[in-house]
């Protein structure tokens, strides 16, 4: 079924019970409920998506509506059906276990929510005054989003967080607040009822439309450069599988370098696309394959014409540039060394791991001025990691 | 007189004519309606119309299609807050600040500027008189009364303004108007939802004070900056594809802006077939790709002049392959890349499945009838259209075909011997005649290739 599909039936479905309730006990409560519940499974499957950043669904801005306008216990009666509604739907994960997983996740996550709205608002006292309202409502607002953090260290079995991505957080927390005071407003003043969880829903949606273009497109993008550094391999110039086993070791060499993560993605971009050049040129004649220094300057310039791609050219055309010129303002020289390390190291080893020991040796007993020792040092810190030397020189 | 000073000429009597309209229409409200300036207006008036100077100065528009638009929300924010303010002119105000684009300013384009204020005045005026009609008394209507007086305040703005703003569009493009109209229509369409975000704007405003305005202009601030961050990889994909592109026309001489007229008459084809705008683009990326496995035949065999061997023939045929290949690893192009080749292209002929892959071979067939290549001289037009029709149902899609030849035809252009825009430098001057290409049949033997 596609997304929107289960959507609809979502969404329908919770609007289906609402009028049901409304026949039958005309002015109740619990058909506000309902759409609310209705709003929370589909919310489930809209989800916020940042670069580098697990996915967020927007349905905990709906669990702060649903914690606004319910009691504790009828809150979490609406939550469990929601969440089972979802269960039912969902496509991913796969798996039972998983998505049972997730479903005890997303009620803890809801019911944090629901506790911390209604703990605050008994703890501050009366009268419910604007100030508040809005720190009880951005707390309860950030419980889930504490509470899924948790569950994914806990999962990952690793501490810390990771301030990428971020903003969909924040974009979350202002969103739910809104929704949820414009939902009955303050002290019984100024109320949309529905309409205002349904009219600042908009901003939500149009920041998961900007994610999900980005990401799209970022993939996309990816998949191009990815599929252009084939183009050698496909062409018989280049042994298959070269360009992504370079890219691999120099993400890795990067890494270990303390490379930041925006050099290093230039990095893996430059070893993806460094024999492009080669395409462009003239076969020698005599079955030799062009000089590499050449294939790089060819290479580099044809990147050189995007400024997206231009770093990228610069760590090409760095990577037959001698070392020992680099500067401390010419990042680049040092990246065209860990590429061209990375570069030699996989065309001795033809990533076969058990030749990767000797490779490394013939790498360490090249001459002084062809390779970067620190380069060198950060490969056998990178290829010992991986438990592929033996025979460290 | 010539046709740019006589289009300048109008689009200065257009300037004038609008400005004196609105400011005398504008004038006569003023005197007839209820203005009311007190403190919380005067606060109301410096808030919005730092907001929609801010919105009119970072609004993100993709090319065609939907963008983050703050500019409407902060408009029917301004029709809310002064209607229960009493403020008549507040939101024909807000609209005039909302106009103002700081890099018009920059240049002094004054009549722009002066221009787009009227503009905006003119259709905020017609937006509150129905808004203030719609919602009677006050704000204190119901939700369901102000979400339809909203709508139709909004409608209402974009109903004026869109006719407006495309008259000088229209004259400056050299554009029919109704084209640029119904293209402003098209994109203010998608940015209705924020009209409605501008209810809940101004309500918040109204009930809950300024303070709370940062709750939802914080969100949107962040849609907006991740709208372009996308648009800014997606111009980078472009560049990205069009470089490479432009690599590859390095290696080949005779094909120097062919990847690009293969899209354009692949576009022409999508209209025709009414495609949606994903559609269009992914059309518009396969064809321009659609020779990129080129890049690993030897530059020799591409720019050799005369008939090629068998076996070179072989190595240039290894482009169609490894093109598809090179398609297949990027998921969004992946649905049209398995058929990009000759043979599986015309395999489609029946029209059934995927119909892209036939539109690129006929385009890709009608640029290299009408281009120089290094084996043979442009053909005429109408000898490519013949050859397009005499092979329609067999040997190409007849849909495609006829939408091709429709296309140039309605749009009176043409291609081939004698317009051709690129002048060419010839090492061996290419024969005139010939539809077919180097293909089989048109090869020379091994040993006679030998033969010096």
């Amino acid at each position: 079924m596609r997304r929107w599909l289960r959507l609809l039936v979502l969404l329908a479905g919770g609007a289906a019970v609402a009028i049901g309730i409304e026949i039958a006990h005309p002015g109740s409560p619990w058909a506000t409920l309902a759409l609310i519940g209705g709003a929370v499974a589909a919310g489930e499957l809209v989800e916020l998506e940042p670069p580098l950043r697990p996915a967020l669904p927007i349905s905990f801005a709906f669990m702060v509506v649903l914690a606004r306008l319910a009691s504790v216990q009828d809150a979490a009666l609406v939550l469990l059906i929601a969440e089972l509604a979802t269960f039912l739907v969902r496509s991913e994960p796969t798996s039972v276990e998983g998505r049972l997983a997730l479903l005890a996740e997303r009620l803890l996550e809801g019911m944090a929510a629901v506790l911390v709205y209604h703990g605050l608002t008994d703890s501050l006292g009366d009268p419910p005054t604007r100030g508040k309202v809005l720190f009880a409502l951005a707390v309860a607002a950030i419980a889930p989003l504490v509470v899924a953090e948790t569950a994914r260290m806990v999962r990952d079995r690793h501490l810390g967080t990771s301030p990428h991505g971020r903003m969909a957080d924040v974009a979350l927390v202002t969103s739910a607040t809104l929704m949820a005071i414009s939902a009955t407003g303050v002290d019984g003043h100024g109320g949309m009822g529905l309409w205002g969880p349904a009219v600042f829903t908009i901003p939500l949606l149009a920041a998961w439309y900007s994610y999900e273009h980005l990401a799209l497109i970022r993939r996309t993008y990816d998949q191009t450069i990815r599929a252009l550094g084939a183009a050698p391999e496909l062409g018989g110039m280049v042994r298959d599988g070269h360009a992504e086993r370079v890219a691999d070791l120099t993400v890795a060499i990067g890494t270990a370098a303390g490379f930041s993560r925006h050099e290093v993605g230039e990095l893996e971009t430059a070893a993806l696309l460094h024999h492009l050049g080669q395409v462009c040129l003239d076969e020698p004649g005599d079955g030799r394959p062009p000089e590499p220094v050449s294939i790089a300057q060819a290479g580099a310039s044809i990147l050189r014409g995007t400024p997206l791609l231009a770093p990228a050219g610069d760590i090409i055309a760095a990577e037959w540039m001698p070392y020992r010129e680099r500067v401390a303002s010419r990042p680049s020289v040092v990246s065209g060394q860990i590429l061209k390390v990375a570069s030699a190291f996989d065309e001795l080893s033809d990533g076969h791991p058990e030749r990767a020991g000797l490779a490394f040796e013939a790498l360490c007993s090249a001459p002084d001025y062809l390779y970067d020792a620190q380069v060198i040092a950060a490969l056998e810190v990178v290829l010992d990691r991986r438990g592929l030397l033996d025979q460290p020189c | 007189m010539n046709l740019q000073h006589k289009i300048e000429q109008m689009i200065h009597v257009t300037v004038l004519t609008l400005c004196s309209f609105t400011v005398a229409l504008v004038t006569a409200a003023a005197l007839s309606s209820e203005n009311a300036f007190s403190t919380e207006c005067i606060v109301a008036l410096l808030v919005l119309a730092v907001f929609a100077l801010a919105a009119t100065n970072s609004d993100v528009t993709a090319r065609a299609g939907l963008g983050i638009s703050g500019n409407v929300m902060v408009l029917v924010a301004a029709l809310v807050v002064f209607r229960e303010y009493g403020l008549f002119l507040g939101p024909v105000i807000v609209g005039c600040c909302g106009a103002v684009d700081f890099t018009q300013l920059r240049q002094h384009a004054w009549e722009k500027v002066a221009f787009n204020a009227a503009a905006d005045a003119l259709s905020m005026l017609a937006a509150t008189i129905v808004f203030w009609a719609m919602t009677g008394g006050s704000t204190s209507a119901s939700t369901s009364r102000l979400l339809l007086a909203t709508a139709l305040g909004a409608a209402t703005y974009l109903g004026v303004h869109a006719p407006l703003i495309s008259i000088p569009v229209a004259l400056s493009c050299d554009e029919p108007y109704v084209h640029v109209l119904r293209q402003i229509v098209a994109f203010d369409v998608v940015a209705f939802p924020f009209a409605l975000l501008g209810l809940g704007l101004g309500w918040v405003y109204l009930e809950l004070g300024a303070a709370v305005v940062p709750l939802l202009v914080v969100p949107i601030l962040i849609a907006r900056s991740t709208f372009a961050s996308y648009l800014e990889l997606k111009a980078g994909q472009e560049q990205t594809i069009e470089t490479l592109i432009l690599a590859l026309e390095a290696k080949d001489r005779y094909t120097a802006g062919h990847a690009q007229r293969v899209a354009k008459f692949s576009e022409y084809v999508g209209a025709e077939l009414r495609f949606g705008q994903r559609r269009m683009e992914r059309l518009r990326y396969a064809a321009l790709m659609h020779d990129i496995g080129k890049l690993v035949v030897p530059n020799q065999l591409l720019n050799k002049p005369g008939r090629l061997t068998e076996s070179e023939f072989e190595r240039v045929k290894r482009h169609e392959p490894v093109s598809v290949e090179l398609l297949h690893r990027i998921d969004f192009l992946a649905p049209v890349a398995g058929d990009t080749t000759t043979e599986a292209a015309t395999a489609a002929v029946d029209g059934a499945g995927i119909i892209e892959p036939a539109i690129i071979h006929v385009a890709d067939a009608f640029d290299a009838m009408t281009s120089t290549r290094a084996y043979r001289r442009a053909l005429s037009q109408e000898t490519a259209f013949a050859e397009l029709r005499a092979g329609a149902g067999t040997q190409f899609n007849a849909q495609c075909v006829d939408a091709l030849i429709a296309a140039i035809e309605r749009r009176d252009e043409h291609y081939g011997a004698g317009h051709e825009v690129d002048d060419h430098d010839w090492a061996v001057t290419p024969p005139e005649a010939g539809t077919g290409s180097a293909g089989l049949g048109h090869l020379v033997h091994e040993h006679e290739a030998a033969t010096p």
